[in-house]
C-alpha cells in the first residue's frame, strides 16, 4: 500500500536522519520526499513523505516517529491509485 | 553576570541536576572538562573506570539503584565509541543516563581528525536523545534537557557530545537560568476513564485473570501500589525478567517468572487466562514465544508508559496509556475482592511438576559437582533474599533469576533487552556506588566475567564492596546447551579454556577463593558476605547443566519443555 506521511518537527540538524532511521530499521525505502520549513517563528519543518508499507504495520510506524524527540506530531494517509 | 568556560558550565549545571557521581575516563578531546572536574572533587566524585563500556554499565547500575540518571563521561573517537554497547543497553532496558564526550574543536568536524568518531550518526538510533554542543553558550540548555529527557516518561540513554572550542570558550552564564521543557505531544498521557471502567469490568468478571508485570513497576515506583491492587482483586501475578522483586517472591499471589526460563507454570498456563492485565511489560518476544500462538482467546489490557508499545507486539483489547502508579491508584478502589484460588490451584500443581522434574536435583544435589541453582539456594538462604542481585548474560542469569528469593524492591539488575555479557562487574560497581548500604552480588558467568573484568581495578582503587561470584562451567553455557539441544550437540566453539581467576584476582590485590567442592561451599559464601571489602569467589560447578524450563526458540508458549 501507497502512503504519504507528514511529519512535522523542529527545523533542527538530524531531524531528517532520525526519521530515515526509524524506516531504516524497519527496511522501509523512502520513495518520495520533501521537506520545508513552515513557521520560522516556532522553527518547524514539515516532511512530507511516501512510501511503500504493509497496512497494519502504518500506525506502528507513525507511533515509533511521534517518539522522536525533535517530532511534534505525524500523520498518514492513503495515495489513492 | 560571570564569564566562564563551556567547561565550567557543564560542572555548574552538572551539581545543579543533583549529579554526585560521574564514571568516566579523560583523553584529549575531554581534557579542559576533565581540568575543571579537577576543582570539583569536593562535590562530584569521579570514578575512573578501566575502559569507557565500563563507565556505561556503571552509570546504569547506578541510575538502578539511584533512582536517577548516572552519568558516564569519555573521550572523542575511540572513548564515544566504547560507551556504544552501555547506551544500546540503556536504550533496550529503559535506564536514564547520561552520556558526556569530548568531541574534536568544531573547525575539525568533518576532516577525520585524530581520535574524531561522528558519535551523534553512530548512537542516534540507540539513544532516547542526543545532541552536539558546538558553543559553550548551549552547555547549560543541553545538559538540563539531557537530564530532563533521560529521566521523564520512558526513561531512556541521553548523549551530549561537546566540541572542544565549546569547552574553552567563555560566555556570560546565567546561574538563574530556569529551563522547562513542555510535555511533548506523545507523552501526555489521555484520560482513561473510559478504557479504566472497560478495564475493571473485564477484570471484575473473569474467570481466569492474569496479570503480567514488568520494569515499568519498578520505574514508576509502584511496588505499593502493586501489593495493594493484587491483595484486593485476588490476581495472580507473573513477572517478567526486568520485574523481577517488584513484588517479592513469597507472597501468596506471585506465580514465578515468565519467559523463555522461566517458570513452568507462570508459561504453560498464560493462554488459560481469559482476561490478561499486562503493566509496565512490552512483550517481549522471551516472554510470548511465538506471536500467532500467543493468547488466542484472552482478553488484553495493556498499560504503558510508551505509546508506541501498544499494539507494537500485541493487539491489546483496551490498550492504556499510563504510568503503572497512576494506573494502579486508578483502579484498585474499583475492583471487586474475589478468590481465585482455584486457578491459582493449577499453577501450584505445574509447580510441583516443575519441582519434581528440575527444582530437587539442582538446588539439592548430593553428588558430583557443584551446580548453579545450589549455589543461588544457599546465597539467598544465606542472605535471607535481601542482597541486591546484578547478574550477567548467560545460564547463570536464568539460575540467579529462578531461584534467589528476593524480598525487597530493585534486587535483581541484569541486561534484560540487550542480553550484553560484561554487563555485571561493572554493574555491580555502579549500584555499589549508587546504594552503598546494601549488600551487591555480582553473578557471573566465567565467559562474561572475561569480557570486563578489568574493571576490578577500578573496584580495587575505588574501595568499592562488591562481593562477585563466578559460576565456572568452563564453557559458554547457554550457547553450548542450544548447540546441545537444537543443532545435534555439534559444539561449535563454547569451551574456554580460561586462566586462573584467582591468580588475576590476587593481582588486584582482592581476597579471593576457588571452590571446588560441595562440602566448601556454604563456608566460603559465608567468608564471601562477611567481607568487608569486595570479595571474589570462583566456583567450579558442573561443566553441562542445561537451564529448564525452556521455550524453545520460535516455539509457542505451551510448548515449554520441562526437560
Amino acid at each position: 500500500m501507497k502512503y504519504t506521511i507528514t511529519i512535522e518537527s523542529e527545523n533542527a540538524p538530524g531531524t531528517l536522519y532520525r526519521i530515515a532511521g526509524t524506516m531504516l530499521r524497519k527496511k522501509i525505502n523512502i520513495e518520495e520526499l520533501h521537506v520545508k520549513e513552515v513557521d520560522s517563528k516556532r522553527h518547524l519543518s514539515r516532511f512530507t513523505i511516501t512510501i511503500f508499507l504493509e497496512p497494519d504495520l502504518m500506525a506502528k510506524l507513525i507511533k515509533q516517529i511521534e517518539r522522536i524527540i525533535e517530532v511534534v506530531h505525524a500523520e498518514y494517509r492513503a495515495v489513492d491509485k | 553576570m560571570e564569564k566562564i568556560s563551556g567547561s565550567q558550565a557543564l560542572m555548574k549545571s552538572l551539581v545543579r541536576e543533583g549529579v554526585d557521581t560521574i564514571f568516566g575516563y579523560p583523553g584529549g578531546a575531554i581534557m579542559p572538562i576533565y581540568d575543571a572536574l579537577y576543582d570539583y572533587k569536593d562535590r562530584i566524585r569521579h570514578i575512573l573506570v578501566r575502559h569507557e563500556q565500563g563507565a556505561a554499565h556503571a552509570a546504569e547500575g547506578y541510575s538502578r539503584l539511584r533512582g536517577k540518571p548516572g552519568v558516564a563521561m569519555a573521550t572523542s573517537g575511540p572513548g564515544a565509541t566504547n560507551l556504544v554497547t552501555g547506551i544500546a543497553d540503556a536504550m533496550c532496558d529503559s535506564i536514564p543516563i547520561v552520556c558526556i564526550t569530548g568531541q574534536v574543536p568544531m573547525a575539525a568536524l568533518g576532516t577525520d581528525a585524530f581520535q574524531e568518531a561522528p558519535i551523534i550518526g553512530i548512537v542516534t538510533p540507540i539513544t532516547k536523545w542526543c545532541f552536539q554542543v558546538t558553543k559553550a553558550e548551549e552547555i547549560p540548555e543541553a545538559i538540563a534537557k539531557a537530564f530532563h529527557i533521560a529521566s521523564t516518561g520512558r526513561p531512556g540513554p541521553v548523549l551530549v557530545d561537546i566540541t572542544k572550542n565549546a569547552q574553552i570558550e567563555l560566555f556570560d552564564f546565567d546561574p538563574s537560568a530556569k529551563y522547562t521543557f513542555p510535555t511533548r505531544k506523545s507523552d501526555i498521557e489521555p484520560d482513561f476513564t473510559e478504557q479504566l471502567k472497560e478495564a475493571v469490568e473485564l477484570l471484575n468478571n473473569a474467570k481466569q485473570p492474569y496479570m503480567l508485570i514488568g520494569h515499568g513497576i519498578s520505574i514508576s515506583k509502584a511496588e505499593k501500589e502493586l501489593k495493594e491492587f493484587i491483595e484486593k482483586s485476588g490476581i495472580p501475578v507473573a513477572s517478567t525478567l526486568l520485574g523481577l522483586s517488584s513484588l517479592s517472591t513469597d507472597h501468596p499471589l506471585y506465580m514465578g517468572m515468565l519467559g523463555m526460563h522461566g517458570n513452568y507454570s507462570t508459561n504453560k498456563l498464560t493462554n488459560q487466562a481469559d482476561v490478561v492485565l499486562a503493566v509496565g511489560m512490552r512483550f517481549d518476544d522471551r516472554v510470548t514465544g511465538k506471536v500467532s500462538g500467543y493468547l488466542p482467546n484472552a482478553k488484553v489490557i495493556h498499560v504503558d508508559i510508551d505509546r508506541a508499545e501498544l499494539d507494537k507486539v500485541i493487539e491489546a483489547t483496551i490498550p492504556i496509556h499510563a504510568d503503572a502508579k497512576r494506573f494502579l491508584t486508578a483502579i484498585t478502589p474499583l475492583m471487586k475482592r474475589r478468590d481465585h484460588s482455584a486457578w491459582i490451584k493449577q499453577f501450584k500443581a505445574l509447580d510441583a511438576e516443575e519441582k519434581k522434574e528440575v527444582g530437587d536435583a539442582e538446588l539439592y544435589p548430593k553428588e558430583g559437582e557443584i551446580t548453579m541453582a545450589e549455589t543461588i539456594r544457599i546465597l539467598s538462604e544465606k542472605t535471607k533474599g535481601g542482597a541486591v542481585i546484578v547478574a550477567d548474560v548467560g545460564q547463570h542469569q536464568m539460575v540467579a533469576a529462578r531461584y534467589y528469593q528476593f524480598r525487597n524492591p530493585d534486587s535483581y539488575i541484569t541486561s534484560g533487552g540487550l542480553g550484553t555479557m560484561g554487563f555485571a562487574l561493572p554493574a555491580a560497581m555502579g549500584a555499589k556506588v549508587g546504594d552503598p548500604s546494601r549488600e551487591v552480588i555480582a553473578i557471573i558467568g566465567d565467559g562474561s566475567f572475561q569480557m570486563t573484568l578489568q574493571e576490578l581495578g577500578t573496584i580495587r582503587q575505588e574501595k568499592l564492596a562488591v562481593k562477585i561470584i563466578i559460576l565456572n562451567n568452563r564453557h559458554l553455557g547457554m550457547v553450548r546447551q542450544w548447540q546441545e539441544l537444537f543443532f545435534e550437540e555439534r559444539y561449535s566453539f563454547v569451551h574456554m579454556d580460561n586462566p586462573d581467576f584467582n591468580k588475576i584476582t590476587d593481582g588486584y590485590h582482592i581476597p579471593n577463593e576457588l571452590v571446588e567442592k560441595r562440602e566448601d561451599l556454604a563456608a566460603a559464601l559465608d567468608r564471601l558476605l562477611a567481607a568487608k571489602g569486595s570479595y571474589l569467589l570462583d566456583v567450579r560447578v558442573e561443566k553441562e547443566e542445561n537451564v529448564f524450563p525452556m521455550i524453545p526458540s520460535g516455539a509457542n508458549i505451551d510448548d515449554i519443555r520441562i526437560k
